[in-house]
């Protein structure tokens, strides 16, 4: 079974942490770094990104055929999608166990979705 | 550039659909996968189970929750998403709005955060 981990990021706690940290960010990074490695050494780990801050989305809609292009993210939220790993695990209860070591877990939280299957669903690349 | 276009589906708009064209909307996905793919453009790309089927884990005080649903009661929930590569924003929304799930709520582009020494290895 396929999971996405939806990383939900309160952006300025994530700021906060990461003044506070030691290391500062670089130590943030060495975290994802780890949890990315640890995920490739177990053989779950299908694919995975960080994304750019929420402040830089655009939104598209079509409303009446029109299309409508807005700034921002889709909902004025304190928590924003920030990111997300794509993995391969055998249930919902081992999917859980790895969103628990996401460092992000620490400053947000972290949505688990299984994957919808369809007979003919494009390959994941 | 990596952009990932977030399809977010709202609940009343989808009610308020006919069968007919939900039917038609799997049919029009693969459609949109196929030109992407033709354009060079799709990296990956999946949908989702509906929101309720997902589970949220927070860390309280060290402790790890974990919680029945999706992180936010909203009509609006995230229904799937592509990864594309694309020269640029302009040309990324111009996919975005060619996307199916749009007459359905709403997509969010983003672009992708580059970390050297992982986009080379994941995603």
């Amino acid at each position: 079974m396929q999971y996405m981990l939806l990383i939900h990021t309160d952006e300025d706690r994530m700021k906060e942490v990461v003044a506070k940290a030691k290391g500062g960010a670089p130590e943030m990074m060495g975290a994802y770094r780890a949890y990315t490695d640890a995920m490739m050494q177990a053989g779950v780990l299908v694919a995975g990104d960080a994304l750019q801050p929420s402040d830089t989305a655009t939104i598209v809609r079509v409303r009446d055929d029109k299309t409508q292009v807005l700034d921002g993210p889709y909902a004025e939220a304190k928590e924003q999608l920030g990111g997300y790993y794509l993995i391969e695990a055998k249930d919902l209860d081992t999917a859980l166990e790895w969103a628990a070591r996401c460092p992000g877990a620490a400053w947000g939280t972290i949505e688990v979705r299984p994957l919808m299957v369809f007979a003919r669903t494009p390959a994941t690349a | 550039m990596q952009y990932m276009l977030l399809i977010i589906g709202n609940a009343d708009l989808v009610a308020a659909a006919k069968a007919e064209d939900m039917q038609a909307l799997m049919g029009a996905f693969m459609a949109y996968t196929k030109a992407m793919q033709a354009a060079g453009v799709y990296v990956h790309g999946n949908p989702l189970k509906p929101a309720p089927t997902a589970s949220t884990v927070r860390l309280k005080d060290g402790q790890t929750r974990v919680l029945d649903g999706p992180y936010a009661e909203s009509r609006e929930q995230l229904g799937g998403y592509f990864l594309i590569e694309a020269p640029d924003r302009a040309t990324a929304l111009d996919w975005a709005a060619r996307c199916p799930g749009v007459p359905y709520g709403a997509v969010e582009v983003r672009e992708i955060e580059v970390i050297p020494g992982h986009n080379d290895r994941a995603g």
